[in-house]
């Protein structure tokens, strides 16, 4: 599948990372979508169709893990990465397909992107 | 001559003729005839033979009858023998007066009648055999008489001798009292010769307080007839009186008249004074055993008394008997005799102690002394009493034992004291604090086992010495504060800086008690460095956790807007409405930003790429770093040494890996900046005490060595003996990571002839899972990864 073909759903809490990483990621060809809220992601997810989560941890209202909860309740093969500035990686980080610190520069984050997208087609295929 | 001898019968005639008719008339009394035909013839015969009759012819020539009888009776010899007269002329009774007159005569006229002569003859002849018998029996009785004589003064003399011999004094008196004989013991005593004694009763020598006594009952006696017995004290020959015991006693004869006295005296002085003298003893013995008895009494030790070698009677005193609960005075010989039921048991160490070894008993048996034996006996009560015991035999005057004296000290409570230290004395033991007594001069008194173990002075050693001397005490505010808190309070407590007997430096938490009577210090202290490390490590746990959080914090952000810069950065750098100038500042921006990334990475982010450990071979690792220094280390004309054993596989997560060895190379680099040799070992080992299996990774390096004072500090956060470059963070995130794989990593400095090699190890456990301990949750992870992705929530 071709980048433009995927549309990833970006989450942060913050604008301008959120904008930021929108950028960049469309610059890598993928299409984007932002929420500013793990409650607007869900509504999001529910309305347009997604193939990647891209979320921030710390948010108010709901973490990024607990996003992930939710949307691997609704959607169980809906892959969801996590980023975050924390240092240590949470306990139930492990919900998560990936956790990416925010530090390791946008090619971790693309290289984690096409591995999590990879597996899931390969899952896809194999059914 | 006996009774039935012949007699000699004497004829005398001058005419033979009527000699031979005599002869014949005479011959049937068969007495001995003898002829003799003068007077002279007569007289010849007579001298020679005892004649018992002389038959006589008045009429004879030369001398006749009359005038031979005349001559016989001159002679005393002849005086009584027996004459007849044979005479033809008539005599006339003038004549035979005269002839009766001159004895023991008788006439025979002629013609001899025959009877007549026979009967006279044989009269005379018996008359004189009689005579002879008489005489015989006289002289046998004079004999007899002479003989009984003899033996009465032989008996006489041996009395004297012995009378004289005997130790007393012995006297003989008469009928009357008057003492007519003393024995030589007499004179030697009062000193008086024979003759001068004093009279009856003696006045001269008796005592002047008894004279009158003894006098009175001895007159009273004498009057009596009766025996007198007296004592009393008369006067020697030296001047001095001395107590005899005198005795008399009357002497009677056959008709029962008094005879005489005789009477003793025996010197009893000896006796008298050794009376008086058993008089006192018994006195002072009477004295002694009511003082005995007192003592008895009032002893608080019990004392039993076994009054015969078998201790059929044993005698208990007061004490004894309130002890043992029974009357004072009661035998109590059956309560203890085990035989007996109801007796008292004694037992020593644990057993119990069979009849015969009761120590009373068997002292009194055999005479053995028994030293003290702590033994137990139930009191009434039924609880247990102990009795420090002790027997001594008692002997009679041959040496032969007759019973003994045991003493019962009642211990109990001394026991239960000394339990009760010993108990105490245990649990000072048992205290692993040290517990130090000392004198007012600092003398140690005490010391415990904890101080022993402590201090590592055995207490042989430091008894007697001075305690400040030993430990070597750094008081925080000084001596005479201690001094002054103690003498105020009796108390102080504080923390004290002391030295092992190897020179260890200690912290002490130190208790000092001043004991009650004020002449020693008690003191008890705990080593608290290992408490004040903890301590101190909690601290430091507490700052690196707090400075943890902080980091966290600051990470988060710092990390946020960091992103957001790099993402920026990124947009810009291939932006085409960049002209070379932007484009190229914009890439100036990106460096510094990567450089900020850097340090944000090692200092605020233990983030690990992926939640899967995976398999890292270390020596790969080491490889690809050593490629990336390997610029540096030609420039700096590093050589290098290879030892890879191993390929050394752990299951890991590689960055953070490739961080502890980049940070280790990176300083051996750093420290030979002039040249040196960089040596890497790898290699597998077993070793701690679950033997497991671990990598180790050594790091050596000839470079500039490591300070001993920096030493303590290397793995201390912000640490840098780098004066421009470096976090100070290398070492302590390095060690942070090992530990997180439940590593160690250890550095040696060496110097050898001037050369130094430092040498970093790092042993990383080979986990036989594949998974690594996450220090925040503490749980393994990728299992549980694996389960969750298949099955949901």
């Amino acid at each position: 599948m071709a980048a433009s073909d995927i549309t990833i759903l970006c989450v942060d809490d913050e604008e301008t990372p959120r904008t930021l990483r929108k950028l960049i990621l469309q610059k890598q060809g993928y299409q984007v979508i932002t929420a500013a809220s793990g409650a607007e992601a869900l509504e999001v997810l529910d309305r347009v169709s997604i193939n990647l989560v891209l979320s921030d941890q710390m948010m108010p209202g709901m973490t990024g893990t607990e996003l992930t909860k939710s949307v691997k309740a609704m959607r169980p093969t809906m892959p969801v990465i996590l980023i975050s500035g924390v240092n240590e990686i949470p306990a139930d980080a492990r919900y998560a397909d990936r956790f990416v610190s925010k530090i390791g520069g946008p090619d971790l984050l693309f290289k984690t992107v096409a591995e999590v997208l990879e597996e899931y087609s390969r899952t896809a295929l194999e059914g | 001559m006996n009774d039935n001898d012949q007699a000699n019968i004497l004829m005398v005639d001058d005419q033979p003729g009527k000699l031979m008719s005599y002869e014949v008339i005479l011959k049937e009394l068969g007495e001995n005839l003898i002829q003799a035909r003068s007077a002279r013839e007569a007289l010849d015969h007579l001298l020679r033979q005892d004649v018992a009759v002389v038959l006589m012819d008045v009429s004879m020539p030369e001398i006749d009858g009359f005038e031979l009888a005349d001559m016989m009776r001159q002679h005393p010899r002849f005086q009584k023998t027996a004459i007849i007269f044979i005479s033809a002329v008539h005599l006339t009774d003038l004549d035979r007066i005269r002839g009766y007159r001159s004895g023991a005569v008788d006439y025979i006229s002629v013609p001899v009648i025959p009877e007549l002569l026979r009967a006279k003859v044989s009269v005379f002849a018996e008359l004189h055999r009689k005579n002879r018998q008489l005489e015989r029996l006289n002289r046998e009785l004079e004999q007899r008489v002479a003989e009984r004589t003899e033996q009465l003064h032989q008996s006489e003399h041996q009395f004297r001798t012995l009378a004289n011999s005997i130790p007393q004094l012995a006297w003989m008196a008469d009928a009357q009292g008057s003492i007519f004989w003393y024995n030589q013991r007499w004179y030697d005593f009062i000193g008086t010769s024979p003759g001068e004694m004093p009279t009856w009763g003696w006045r001269g020598v008796q005592h002047p307080d008894h004279a009158d006594r003894v006098l009175q009952l001895l007159e009273k006696s004498r009057q009596a007839c009766e025996p007198w017995e007296d004592t009393f004290p008369l006067l020697g020959e030296d001047g001095n009186y001395r107590w005899f015991l005198s005795r008399a006693v009357p002497i009677f004869d056959s008709q029962g008249s008094l005879v005489r006295w005789f009477g003793t005296s025996t010197d009893i002085s000896t006796q008298i004074s050794a009376e008086e003298q058993i008089r006192n003893l018994n006195g002072q013995l009477q004295e002694r055993v009511a003082e005995l008895e007192a003592i008895m009494k009032v002893l608080p030790v019990g004392v039993a008394v076994s009054h015969d070698p078998e201790s059929s009677v044993v005698t208990a005193n007061l004490a004894l008997s309130q002890l043992l609960g029974v009357k004072p005075g009661e035998n109590i010989a059956t309560r203890i005799d085990v035989a007996v039921a109801g007796s008292l048991d004694l037992y020593r160490n644990g057993d119990r102690l069979a009849s015969g070894d009761h120590p009373l008993k068997r002292t009194a048996k055999t005479g053995e002394q028994l030293g003290s034996l702590e033994l137990e006996v139930r009191g009434p009560d039924g609880k247990p009493i102990f009795l420090q015991s002790s027997a001594s035999p008692l002997f009679d005057q041959f040496g032969n034992v007759r019973g003994a004296v045991g003493a019962f000290i009642n211990v109990t409570d001394r026991k239960h004291l000394e339990d009760l230290l010993r108990e105490r004395a245990d649990l000072l033991e048992l205290a692993t604090e040290a517990i130090i007594v000392r004198d007012m001069h600092g003398v140690l008194l005490f010391w415990n086992s904890g101080a022993e173990a402590l201090y590592g002075w055995k207490r042989e050693e430091v008894l007697g010495k001075s305690i400040h001397q030993v430990l070597k005490t750094r008081f925080p505010k000084g001596f005479s504060d201690v001094e002054n808190a103690l003498a105020q309070t009796g108390k102080w407590n504080g923390n004290l800086t002391q030295f092992t007997r190897d020179g260890h430096e200690m912290t002490v938490a130190c208790r000092k008690a001043l004991k009650a009577d004020g002449n020693a210090v008690l003191e008890i202290n705990r080593d608290i460095s290992a408490q004040l490390n903890a301590e101190d490590a909690l601290r430091k746990a507490e700052r690196l956790a707090a400075m943890g959080r902080m980091a966290g914090i600051i990470a988060h952000e710092i990390n946020n807007p960091l992103e957001a810069i790099t993402n920026t950065f990124y947009l810009l750098r291939d932006h085409p409405s960049l002209d070379e100038e932007a484009r190229y500042l914009a890439k100036l921006g990106d460096e510094e930003l990567l450089r900020v990334s850097h340090i944000t990475r090692q200092t605020l982010g233990f983030y690990r790429e992926s939640e899967h450990s995976v398999e890292v071979s270390i020596s790969a690792i080491l490889d690809e770093i050593l490629e990336l220094q390997a610029r540096q280390m030609e420039f700096s004309n590093i050589v290098l040494r290879k030892q890879f054993r191993s390929k050394g596989t752990i299951w890991g997560f590689p960055v953070e890996l490739r961080q502890v060895f980049l940070n280790l190379i990176g300083n051996a680099v750093q420290a030979m900046p002039d040249g040196g040799t960089l040596s890497l070992r790898v290699f597998k080992s077993s070793r701690g005490c679950d033997r497991r299996a671990e990598v180790c990774v050594s790091v050596f390096d000839t470079g500039t060595g490591i300070d001993p004072e920096h030493a303590k500090h290397l793995f201390e956060p912000f640490f840098t003996t780098k004066e421009t470059k470096g976090t100070g963070l290398g070492l302590w995130i390095s060690r942070g990571i090992v530990q997180k794989y439940g590593g160690t990593i250890r550095f040696r400095n060496i110097s050898l002839a001037g050369r130094n090699v430092t040498c970093f190890q790092v042993r990383l456990p080979e986990s036989d899972f594949q998974g690594v301990i996450d220090p925040i949750v503490g749980s393994r992870e990728v299992a549980e990864k694996a389960e969750a992705s298949n099955g949901g929530f």
